[in-house]
């Protein structure tokens, strides 16, 4: 039973990651927010499961607040700013698609090593997950600073998010439901306010290529 | 007994070879709503490029004359040390996944010099292409084999299936998947499948595989066209027989052989089928994302490697 939970937590932790990956790889933006979809909806599969072997009954309500709040209603809001920036393609980003990638990989394996104290001290059959969430945390963070479109580091700042909630559901069964309801009610503000921005630096520049904010200093 | 078994399964690669590549284009064609050719075609193409005339350029040096039965003589050899129809296999002690990794390679390598050998810019051409696919496919394979390896605790692709079998659950681990999902992608880049490679042309700017042999004819291009199709079959038997190895025999009676080529069988038309599909949906990448393509596969197998070595 233990094993074949641990088993199932570790695999939903590897796709969340590789749909976090497809952020380095694709350039289109479409491809960015169908994997931010499915990413958010196979993390609330790995909270349901977490909250099913782990008898938190709470965690079934934050796995079906997850599913519409980033699996349905942040994409969709997503897809409409897309629709109005599809010509925006992450073209020239700062570190290129070949290098990005053996970066992240360089970055997963760091995650292997800043959570191997965490992963021995734990007693969870999910500990073996956590890794892998690290990882998704660093993979994101550096799609945010290397990547020039508002929208591609919009979507990145999700994943990180996305990667911390995994991070704490699998380190420590999840997170009381206020606390969660509160997280997801920020992330949804946040997302507000990124959207308003960014329909800003289109609107100034007829770009949404953050370089350009560097124009502002003159 | 092992020995005869083990001259059956190469005789059984090297037979079945050419008819998975025609299985591939029939179900293409028949994807396209195309009649297509039956799948046996490549064998009378085969058989008819032997009865054919040699004509070797003026510049071509011995290499190109050699090249082609190198090519062939060292993917004819996997055939030996890879796993397809039982483990394990006598010849196991000789050669584990490295050796089978630069056999491949060997043949990849003097094909790109019977490419280049006669000075034609094509050939140059496809060899400085199939050399830089390969630097990047050739460690992804050992890699993703590797991640493998690790959770088997040898390096010997007999053990490597055996251990597989032996516990059922490693099937899903993660390390498992990733590995396939690279190894997958290395094959298609390997074998000259669409996105990397356009098979069912050599009338294209950016082919590879078509380019580096545009020069041979007769016998030499046959043998290479058919160790081209086994590279194929050694590919689809490996994803297939490693990542799923349920059907491998592994005691020697009639009925476990007759089961394992059963399933062996199943197993390449499933793989055939997939990537038919594959090449119906996409379009082939343009040559310079080629190595963003080939460092995903990487970037999953050194993943893989990476989980099996610390999940253990």
């Amino acid at each position: 039973m233990d094993s074949l939970f641990s088993q199932l937590s570790v695999l939903g932790s590897s796709l969340v990651l590789l749909f976090g990956l497809i952020l380095l790889w694709r350039r289109g933006i479409s491809a960015y927010v169908g994997a931010f979809a499915a990413q958010s909806m196979v993390l609330s599969a790995v909270i349901a499961i977490v909250g099913y072997f782990g008898n938190d009954h709470e965690l079934y309500w934050v796995a079906g607040t997850l599913f519409l709040l980033k699996g349905l209603v942040i994409p969709r809001l997503l897809r409409r700013m897309e629709r109005r920036f599809a010509v925006e393609r992450e073209m020239e980003p700062y570190v290129n698609t070949a290098s990005s990638l053996v970066v992240s990989g360089l970055l997963v394996l760091f995650g292997y090593m800043v959570t191997r104290p965490l992963v021995g001290l734990s007693q969870l059959p999910t500990r073996a997950g956590m890794p892998l969430a690290m990882g998704l945390v660093l993979v994101s963070l550096f799609v945010v600073i290397s990547r020039k479109k508002a929208l591609t580091q919009v979507i990145g700042f999700l994943m990180l998010e996305n990667g911390l909630a995994l991070l704490a559901v699998l380190g420590t069964y999840g997170i009381p439901l206020i606390v969660e309801l509160g997280v997801a009610l920020d992330v949804l503000m946040g997302f507000l306010v990124m959207q308003i921005f960014v329909y800003r630096i289109h609107e100034t520049f007829e770009s949404i290529d953050v370089e350009q904010l560097n124009r502002l200093r003159y | 007994m092992g020995y005869v078994l083990e001259v059956a399964q190469a005789a059984l690669a090297l037979a079945l070879a050419p008819g998975l590549a025609g299985l591939i284009r029939w179900l293409k064609a028949r994807l396209q709503n195309r009649r297509g050719a039956p799948v046996w075609q490549p064998y009378w193409e085969l058989a008819k490029l032997f009865q054919k005339e040699v004509v070797v350029s003026s510049n071509a040096s011995w290499l190109f004359r050699a090249a082609p039965f190198i090519v062939f003589a060292s993917t004819t050899a996997v055939t030996f040390l890879v796993p397809i129809l039982a483990v394990p296999l006598p010849f196991d002690g000789l050669g584990d996944l490295l050796v089978v990794v630069y056999l491949l390679l060997l043949s990849t390598f003097f094909l790109s010099l019977g490419g280049l050998d006669p000075g034609s810019p094509f050939g140059g051409m496809g060899a400085s292409r199939e050399m830089t696919v390969a630097a990047l496919a050739e460690p992804t394979v050992a890699l993703a084999i590797f991640a493998l390896a690790l959770a088997a605790g040898s390096t010997n692709l007999g053990q490597i299936v055996a251990r597989t079998m032996a516990d059922p659950g490693a099937f899903l681990s993660p390390g498992h998947l990733l590995a396939f999902g690279a190894l997958f992608i290395v094959t298609l880049a390997e074998t000259g499948r669409l996105p990397i490679d356009n098979p069912a042309t050599h009338l294209e700017l950016t082919m590879i595989h078509e380019a580096m042999v545009l020069e041979y004819s007769g016998r030499y291009l046959a043998l290479i066209e058919w160790a081209a199709a086994v590279k194929l079959f050694i590919f689809f038997a490996l994803l297939g027989n490693l990542f799923i190895p349920w059907g491998v025999s592994v005691v020697l009676t009639p009925t476990t052989v007759a089961v394992a080529v059963a399933s062996l069988l199943v197993k390449l038309v499933v793989l055939a089928a997939v990537v038919a599909v594959l090449e119906t949906r996409i379009a082939k990448l343009r040559l310079f994302r080629v190595p963003e393509l080939l460092s995903v596969s990487f970037v999953l197998a050194l993943l893989a490697v990476t989980s099996s070595f610390l999940l253990k």
